[in-house]
């Protein structure tokens, strides 16, 4: 793990894929990120090679319903908490440039 | 009648049947405490006062929980009722349905008196994280009541309420409930349902109850479990039962881990811990020394990548879109976590990081299999330390990790648990004494906890606010 430094780079990037500002004031993130990540490395000390992953401690695998229609929210109530809607949908940003 | 809300749901329950006061009286007696004491404390968010009162009016007090007040920890949805999760991303959230458990004590016939504070996203152990300032102790307010479910703990502490629920993902009930001398009860992982639970880290997110007895948490715990279809990884079993009251502890072997005493526990808390093992001793059971459980720190390291890699997931719903407002709106905290969430879980990293955890998570579930072939249940302190002062946390990037160090294990590996307060420091402060079992197994632990209870008067102790 130890070869894995968090750069100004990696920094940013990973800043962009949890879609987050990192503001000026906020930047001792980055040194209590390394600080963290140096913490885990603690994990070294054991043996994993011939040990499988516990993604769920319940253990029970493919849980489905019946497919049968339940009552749901409205769309009214849906819509309710949003700050902008139109026409009965959520309004969004554009996510597609026209000129392109 | 005075000080109705110092009653415990027994007490309130039996009150109520003998006619003695009404649930109008309760209710109001709560909030005439709130209005007293809560701007000092700040335990919690959004009050129901109206509601409440109306319901208290009409209220079938034959229910289970017929007019009794509960304080929800905020990150439950509550239909109609706002719902912050102490974050300002969700300032304006108006809940559009109730979680499983509230429409469960709603129908139980509790009264919501209102939504109590939390670290912001359930992200902490202090509740000095959250957006809407923190809940201070009610043992000694320039200490923390530790977190993320402090509000709920400090308000049982102070007597605002009668009940409460809080949630856990590793120590938010335990802890605070240590911190402020009350019984926080973590049952087994899918117990009780997560649905409409603000999720944090689901893969242990484990909702309970925080009161004043054991006999209440069992209460509770009987009202809030059972199998929920919404809830994919609930366990398919009926709701737990309170089970028979033991009189003595004979035939039961429980083990102390020699590895929960970490170099920074504070001497008292060792001592109280000790002390109660001798209690429990005294009360029949056999105590045994466990030297080899798995060190806690690696819990530590373990929790903080799955937690953080679970958060960045669940977190990145809020697009400010359908509901709340946008990302700009998350605190440092919640910054801090995703991103490294994000890091562990980017390409390159997850073998390193997010794999091996789980691996180690694997190495963890083993060690308790291996304890519990030893030993029916194991007890250890909650935390190191009692509550620590207001500001502790700050700019601490592993402050909650290491608070909770002892009940992360039994978080990741999905077991019951409780604390009981079982002793005062010499500065008043409470200590929690941990009782874990294998999972499924809240029976042992609830009897172990009201035997331990019942032939000690630390629960009966209230703070001086």
């Amino acid at each position: 793990m130890s070869d894995n430094i968090i750069t100004d780079a990696v920094f940013q990037h990973t800043a962009s894929l949890s879609r987050l500002e990192i503001k000026p004031e906020e930047a001792s993130i980055k040194n209590q990120l390394i600080e963290a990540a140096k913490y885990v490395e603690v994990l070294d000390e054991l043996d994993t090679r011939d040990i499988l992953p516990t993604f769920q401690v319940n253990h029970k695998k493919n849980v489905l319903r019946e497919d049968k229609v339940e009552a749901s929210l409205s769309q009214e109530l849906a819509l309710c908490q949003a700050e902008n809607v139109s026409n009965g949908y959520f309004k969004t940003a554009a996510t597609i440039n026209k000129n392109k | 009648m005075t000080d109705l809300n110092k009653l415990t749901l027994s007490e309130a329950r039996e009150g109520l049947k003998t006619k003695k006061f009404s649930a109008t009286d309760l209710v109001k007696a709560c909030f005439d405490r709130i209005k007293s004491v809560d701007k000092k404390l700040n335990a919690f968010v959004t009050l129901c006062e109206q509601d409440a009162l109306k319901q208290a009016e009409t209220i079938d007090i034959n229910l289970p929980l017929g007019g009794i007040p509960l304080a929800v920890k905020d990150n439950y949805l509550t239909k109609a009722v706002r719902t912050t999760a102490s974050s300002k991303v969700l300032d304006k959230y108006i809940a559009q349905y109730d979680a499983t458990i509230i429409e469960k004590l709603k129908n139980a016939g509790a009264i919501i008196i209102g939504k109590t504070n939390l670290d912001a996203w359930a992200h902490g152990s202090s509740t000095e994280t959250s957006d809407y300032g923190p809940t201070l102790n009610p043992w000694n307010t320039q200490h923390l009541p530790g977190g993320s479910s402090g509000g709920s703990a400090a308000a049982i502490a102070a007597d605002e309420t009668i009940i409460s629920v809080g949630s856990e993902t590793a120590g938010s009930i335990r802890q605070p409930a240590a911190w402020c001398g009350v019984v926080g009860f973590k049952p087994t992982y899918g117990r009780v349902s997560r649905y409409g639970i603000i999720a944090m880290k689901s893969s242990t997110d484990s909702p309970g109850p925080l009161c004043k007895t054991v006999d209440d948490a069992g209460t509770l715990l009987e009202i809030m479990s059972g199998h929920d279809p919404h809830d994919a990884t609930s366990i398919d079993e009926n709701s737990w039962k309170k089970p028979e009251i033991r009189q003595n502890l004979n035939g039961l072997k429980i083990g102390l881990p020699l590895s929960y005493f970490p170099p920074q526990t504070q001497p008292e808390v060792k001592e109280a811990i000790l002390k109660a093992a001798e209690t429990l001793k005294k009360l029949g059971a056999e105590i045994l020394e466990l030297p080899d459980v798995l060190d806690p720190k690696y819990s530590i390291a373990v929790y903080t990548i799955l937690q953080r890699s679970e958060v960045s997931s669940n977190l990145a719903r809020f697009d400010g879109i359908r509901y709340g407002h946008d990302r700009s709106y998350f605190g440092t905290e919640a910054k801090r976590r995703i991103m490294l969430g994000t890091y562990s879980l980017s390409a390159g990293y997850y073998d390193a990081y997010y794999l091996k955890a789980q691996k180690v998570r694997t190495l963890i579930c083993q060690d308790f299999d291996k304890q519990f072939q030893k030993v029916d249940a194991i007890i250890g302190p909650v935390s190191p330390t009692t509550a620590l002062k207001v500001g502790a946390s700050e700019g601490q990037a592993m402050f909650g990790e290491l608070q909770d160090m002892l009940v992360e294990p039994s978080s990741i590996a999905g077991l019951p648990g409780i604390s009981i307060p079982c002793a005062f420091d010499k500065t008043g402060l409470p200590i929690g004494l941990q009782i874990m079992a294998p999972q499924k197994r809240e029976d042992l632990v609830y009897q172990i906890a009201k035997l331990f209870e019942d032939n000690t008067d630390f629960h009966l102790q209230r703070p001086k606010l």
